[in-house]
C-alpha cells in the first residue's frame, strides 16, 4: 500500500486510552488521563475504551483517520511488544504511514507496578502519554523495505530434529542443505535402544527416516561436514561448508567394508561410547547413512593395506584427500545441533571413571541395545556378569544450583531410567532394581502410565532420595547410602551396578556456532528462542530458527514437533519470497564518519562492515536490529537511527523531566 | 564401612513386598506416597497410625511394619481404599499385613487373649458369664445360647478345626501352649 506522505500537513494527534479490562482502569483514573491528553500540543482528540485492541477499538481509530480528524496516533495501553504491530496495521489500513504511530505503555510501566497507588500510577501514565506525544510530534514517515528470500534452507545437524525439518521442507519443494559433522546421520537417537513410553525400538522407527533423507532428491546431504562461515542476512545467507576428508572417495565407495576388515588398527567406537570397538577405516554402525566408509586419520597408521587393489576393488581409497570448501546461498537456516551428555566425573562422590560398575545412562543404553556391543545383554563391567541388584541415580548434573552446574531439569532422565529399569526387569525378572530420584517428572503423553506400570507390574522400587555416599567393596559391588525421605530414615543398599542418569548439556562448541550465526544463548547455555511461548522456534536473528535439544532439553516427541515447527516457520518465509525489513535500522552519515571502527566491534548482530575504499562504516539494513549501540558509541555523531533519532529522544526526555533551570529555582 | 553401620540405617528387603505381590497386591508398587490415605484416615486423626508410612514400609520390606502397634490401629473403614489415586487396595493390604504379622509372632496381648478365648470356648467373646445368663432368662430365652456353650462337646470340634488350619500353633495355644503360660493361667 502506498501511503501519501505530506510532512507539511498540520499535525493532528489522536490519543486512545485503553482500559485493558481492569488491568489499567482498575488502578488509573482513565477519564482524567483522557482529559489530560487533550491539553497536550497538537492533540485533536482523546478517547478511552475498554479494549483498544478489539475490533471495535481498532475501528474507532480507523474512523477518526478516515474522517480526517487525525493524522497521527497514540495508543496508551500495554507494551508495544504486545500490540505495536496491531495498531501499526490499523494506521496503515486507514491510509496513513504506519510509522506515524506511538504506543505509550501505561500497563506494565504504570498500573501493574503501582497497584496500590492510583495517584502515582496516574502521574506516571500522564508522563508516558506526554512523552509519546512529544515523540510523535517529531516522527518522520518511514518506508518498509523488502528483501528477496532464497528458497533454500541450511539445516545444521542431522539428528532426529534436523532430519524431520529437512524432510518437511524437501516435501514442500525447497532445497535443503543438511550438514552433519559425524560420518552418519541419525544423531543421538540412533544410539538409543528403545524409546519411552511406547517401547518402540529406536532404530526401527529411525532408520526408515534416515533412508528417506538419503533418497530425497531435494535434500543435499553433507555428512562429515561443518559450517565454516556464514555471511549475509535473512533471505540471503552466504554459507561456506567445510567437507572434512573421508580419505575414501564417497562416490566410488560401495560400502563393502573390505577396508575395515583388513584394517589392522582397532580403537574405541565413539558411537558405542568406546564400549565397542571399530577399525581406523569404519562406519559408526551397520545401518549408518550414508553407508560409506571413512578413515579416521588420527588413528590410521598409514600402512596402506586398504589402498591395495586386492582390498578396495573400486579403488576408492584417497589417503591424500584434502578438506573441501563448498559455498552455498540459502534463504533460511535451522539450527538442530542437539546435545552433549553431562560428564559425571566431576561429581567425585559417585566415583564415575574410578569404580568400574558406575556407568552413565547413555552407556546403559548401548548395553541394552540389541545391536549394541553386548547384543542387548547388559553385564556389569567388573566381571561381565548380569547385575542382581541394579540402581539408577537421577538428576546427575541437573537441578543443581551450585556455581557452574546445570540448574535446569533435563526432562528425559526420569523416563529413560524408568525405561531402562523396565527393560532390565523384562530380561531379569529376579533382579532387584532401585531408582533413587528427587522428583519423578512423568509429564508427557502416556508417561505417568508408564511410570505407574514400572512400580506395579515390574516391581521397580522408587526411592525418593539422592545417593549421598557411595563405597566400593573388594568385589567391585557398591554400597550406596541414601535417605528414604518418605520415611525420613537412612537406607543402605548393596548394588552390583549403578547407572547415573546424566542430564543433557548444550554442545561444547555451541558458543562458536552462536557467534558464527549471531544468535543468542539463554543462561542455561542452550540457544535462545525469540519468545519463550509465542516464538519458540525463532531466534532474534531473522531467518534463523532452532529445533530440538539445541534450544533446550526435550524428548523425541517434542523434538520432532519443534523440528516440524521450525520447518514450517522457515517455509513461511521462503513461500512468501520476500521479507519486510523494519526501517528502525541505523544509518551512517558518510560525511561525518571518521572511520574509527568503534561501532564495528560493538555491534551484537555483526551488521557493521567497513568500506576500506571510502574509509567508512557500512550498516547492513537487514542485519541491523535497531538496538542503538552504535549510535551511542559513535564519537563523531555519524550514526543516526530511524524512529529513534536524537530529536525524537530528546523531545521525550525534555518533556519527561522539567527543565534544569526551573528546578534550580525551586520550581516544580 | 563397619563403623558406619548402626541401627538407624535400614535394611531393605524384598520379602514383604514379594509376599504382597504373590497375594495379588502388586498395585502397592505404584504408590507415589501422596499421603491421601493418611489425610483421609479417621483413626490417624486420633492415633499415631500413618497409613502412608505403613504402605511405604511394607514396600521396602522393613520389619517395623509388622512389629509396630500402628498396624492394629486401622478400623478397616475403607476410606483410604476408596480414595487412593493409584487404586491400591490399602485396607486389604493392612489386613494381609496383620495376618503376616501374626504368622511371624507379632500380636497384641489383647488380640492374643481373644484368639485363645476362641480356642477355649468357641467364642471370641464368650456369653457364659452368670450375669448374661440372668439377663437372658429375664427376656424369656434359654439361659445359655444354643451355640457351643450349650453343647460343650462341640468345643472339641472347634479346637480340631482350629488345629487343622494351624491357628493353635500361630497363637501358641492348645498343645503348643508354653508351660509357663499354662502355669500362669492356673
Amino acid at each position: 500500500m502506498s501511503n501519501t506522505i505530506n510532512t507539511d500537513e498540520e499535525i493532528k494527534i489522536g490519543i486512545y486510552v485503553c482500559h485493558c479490562g481492569i488491568n489499567i482502569a482498575g488502578v488509573i483514573d482513565t477519564t482524567t488521563l483522557t482529559e489530560y491528553a487533550k491539553t497536550l500540543p497538537n492533540v485533536s482528540l482523546s478517547k478511552e475504551y475498554t479494549f483498544m485492541c478489539s475490533s471495535i477499538g481498532q475501528e474507532m481509530i480507523k474512523e477518526d483517520i478516515n474522517k480526517g480528524l487525525i493524522n497521527r496516533v497514540v495508543v496508551a495501553a500495554c507494551s508495544p511488544r504486545m500490540h505495536e504491530p496491531t495498531f501499526r496495521t490499523v494506521v496503515r489500513e486507514a491510509g496513513l504511514n504506519e510509522f506515524l504511530f506511538e504506543q505509550a505503555n501505561i500497563r506494565e510501566h504504570a498500573s501493574w507496578v503501582n497497584l496500590n497507588d492510583s495517584e502515582g500510577a496516574l502521574k506516571i501514565a500522564k508522563d508516558h502519554v506526554r512523552m509519546a506525544v512529544a515523540k510523535l510530534n517529531e516522527l518522520k514517515p518511514l518506508e518498509v523495505e523488502l528483501v528477496k528470500v532464497e528458497p533454500t534452507c541450511l539445516i545444521i545437524g542431522a539428528g532426529i530434529a534436523g532430519m524431520y525439518a529437512s524432510l518437511d521442507l524437501a516435501q514442500e519443494g525447497y532445497d535443503v542443505y543438511l550438514v552433519e559433522k559425524e560420518p552418519t546421520i541419525g544423531g543421538h537417537m540412533a544410539q538409543l535402544d528403545k524409546t519411552f513410553p511406547t517401547m518402540d525400538c529406536s532404530a526401527c522407527i529411525l532408520t526408515p527416516k534416515m533412508v528417506d533423507v538419503e533418497r530425497e532428491e531435494k535434500i543435499h546431504l553433507m555428512t562429515y561436514s561443518e559450517v565454516d562461515n556464514v555471511d549475509g542476512y535473512v533471505g540471503n545467507f552466504d554459507v561456506t561448508i567445510k567437507k572434512k576428508p573421508h580419505y575414501i572417495d564417497q562416490e566410488a565407495c560401495t560400502g563393502c567394508g573390505a577396508c575395515a576388515i583388513e584394517c589392522p588398527v582397532i580403537c574405541g567406537n565413539e558411537f558405542e561410547l568406546s564400549i565397542g570397538t571399530r577399525k581406523a577405516a569404519y562406519i559408526p554402525f551397520p545401518q549408518a547413512i550414508p553407508g560409506k566408509y571413512t578413515i579416521d586419520m588420527i588413528k590410521c597408521i598409514k600402512c596402506g593395506i586398504c589402498a591395495s587393489p586386492d582390498v578396495c576393488e573400486p579403488d576408492a581409497i584417497r589417503l591424500d584427500q584434502k578438506p573441501e570448501y563448498i559455498d552455498v546461498k540459502v534463504g533460511t537456516i535451522i539450527v538442530a545441533t542437539g546435545w552433549d551428555l553431562y560428564d559425571p566425573t566431576e561429581l567425585k562422590q559417585y566415583g564415575y571413571g574410578k569404580y568400574p560398575n558406575v556407568i552413565t545412562g547413555l552407556e546403559m543404553e548401548r548395553l541394552l541395545s540389541s545391536y549394541g556391543p553386548l547384543e542387548g545383554k547388559p553385564v556389569r563391567p567388573s566381571d561381565l556378569k548380569p547385575p542382581h541388584v541394579l540402581g539408577f541415580l537421577q538428576c546427575v548434573g541437573s537441578r543443581d544450583f551450585r556455581p557452574g552446574k546445570n540448574k535446569y531439569c533435563s526432562r528425559v532422565c526420569c523416563m529413560y531410567a524408568t525405561k531402562q529399569a523396565r527393560q532390565y526387569k523384562e530380561k531379569h525378572p529376579e533382579a532387584s532394581v532401585y531408582i533413587f530420584y528427587t522428583d519423578i517428572r512423568a509429564f508427557g503423553k502416556g508417561y505417568e502410565e508408564f511410570y505407574e506400570s514400572a512400580g506395579e507390574n515390574f516391581n521397580i522400587k522408587f526411592i525418593r532420595g539422592r545417593i549421598g555416599e557411595l563405597y566400593e567393596n573388594k568385589d567391585h559391588s557398591l554400597i550406596v547410602r541414601a535417605e528414604d525421605t518418605f520415611l525420613q530414615k537412612q537406607i543402605e543398599i548393596k548394588l552390583d551396578m549403578l547407572v547415573l542418569s546424566c542430564g543433557l548439556e548444550p554442545r561444547h562448541d555451541s558458543d562458536q556456532l552462536a557467534s558464527l550465526l549471531t544468535i543468542q544463548k539463554s543462561s542455561d547455555g542452550f540457544f535462545m528462542e525469540a519468545h519463550p511461548k509465542l516464538r519458540p522456534v525463532d531466534t532474534l536473528t531473522s531467518g534463523i530458527f532452532i529445533a530440538g535439544v539445541a534450544q533446550g532439553p526435550k524428548d523425541i516427541p517434542d523434538t520432532v514437533a519443534q523440528a516440524k515447527g521450525a520447518a514450517s516457520s522457515a517455509a513461511t518465509l521462503m513461500a512468501k519470497g520476500e521479507f519486510e525489513i523494519e526501517p528502525y535500522y541505523s544509518i551512517v552519515l558518510e560525511e561525518k564518519c571518521s572511520g574509527c571502527k568503534s561501532c564495528q566491534s560493538l555491534c551484537p548482530f555483526n551488521a557493521i562492515s567497513f568500506d576500506v575504499f571510502k574509509n567508512i562504516a557500512v550498516i547492513n539494513k537487514a542485519l541491523c536490529k535497531g538496538c542503538g549501540t552504535c549510535v551511542a558509541a559513535c564519537p563523531s555523531d555519524a550514526i543516526v537511527q530511524n524512529h529513534f533519532s536524537d530529536d525524537q529522544i530528546f523531545a521525550m526526555i525534555n518533556t519527561a523531566i522539567p527543565p534544569l533551570a526551573k528546578t534550580e529555582n525551586g520550581g516544580k | 564401612m563397619e563403623d558406619l553401620k548402626s541401627d538407624r540405617i535400614l535394611e531393605i528387603k524384598d520379602d514383604i513386598s514379594d509376599e504382597l505381590r504373590k497375594a495379588g497386591y502388586a498395585e502397592i508398587g505404584a504408590c507415589i506416597q501422596c499421603g491421601n490415605c493418611t489425610a483421609s484416615c479417621p483413626s490417624g486423626r486420633r492415633t499415631a497410625m500413618r497409613t502412608r508410612s505403613i504402605v511405604r514400609e511394607a514396600l521396602l520390606g522393613l520389619d517395623e511394619v509388622l512389629s509396630d502397634k500402628e498396624l492394629w490401629l486401622c478400623t478397616t473403614c475403607y476410606t483410604c481404599f476408596e480414595r487412593c489415586p493409584r487404586n491400591i487396595p490399602i485396607t486389604d493390604i493392612i489386613i494381609f499385613l496383620r495376618n503376616l504379622a501374626v504368622q511371624r509372632g507379632h500380636i497384641l496381648p489383647n488380640h492374643l487373649n481373644l484368639c485363645r478365648m476362641f480356642y477355649d470356648t468357641g467364642h471370641g467373646v464368650p456369653i457364659n458369664d452368670e450375669k448374661w445368663n440372668i439377663m437372658r432368662e429375664s427376656y424369656g430365652v434359654s439361659r445359655v445360647p444354643p451355640t457351643v456353650h450349650a453343647h460343650p462337646k462341640a468345643v472339641k470340634e472347634v479346637q480340631e478345626l482350629i488345629s487343622c488350619v494351624g491357628f493353635d500353633k500361630t497363637i501358641a495355644w492348645g498343645k503348643y501352649a508354653k508351660k509357663e503360660e499354662k502355669a500362669e493361667k492356673k
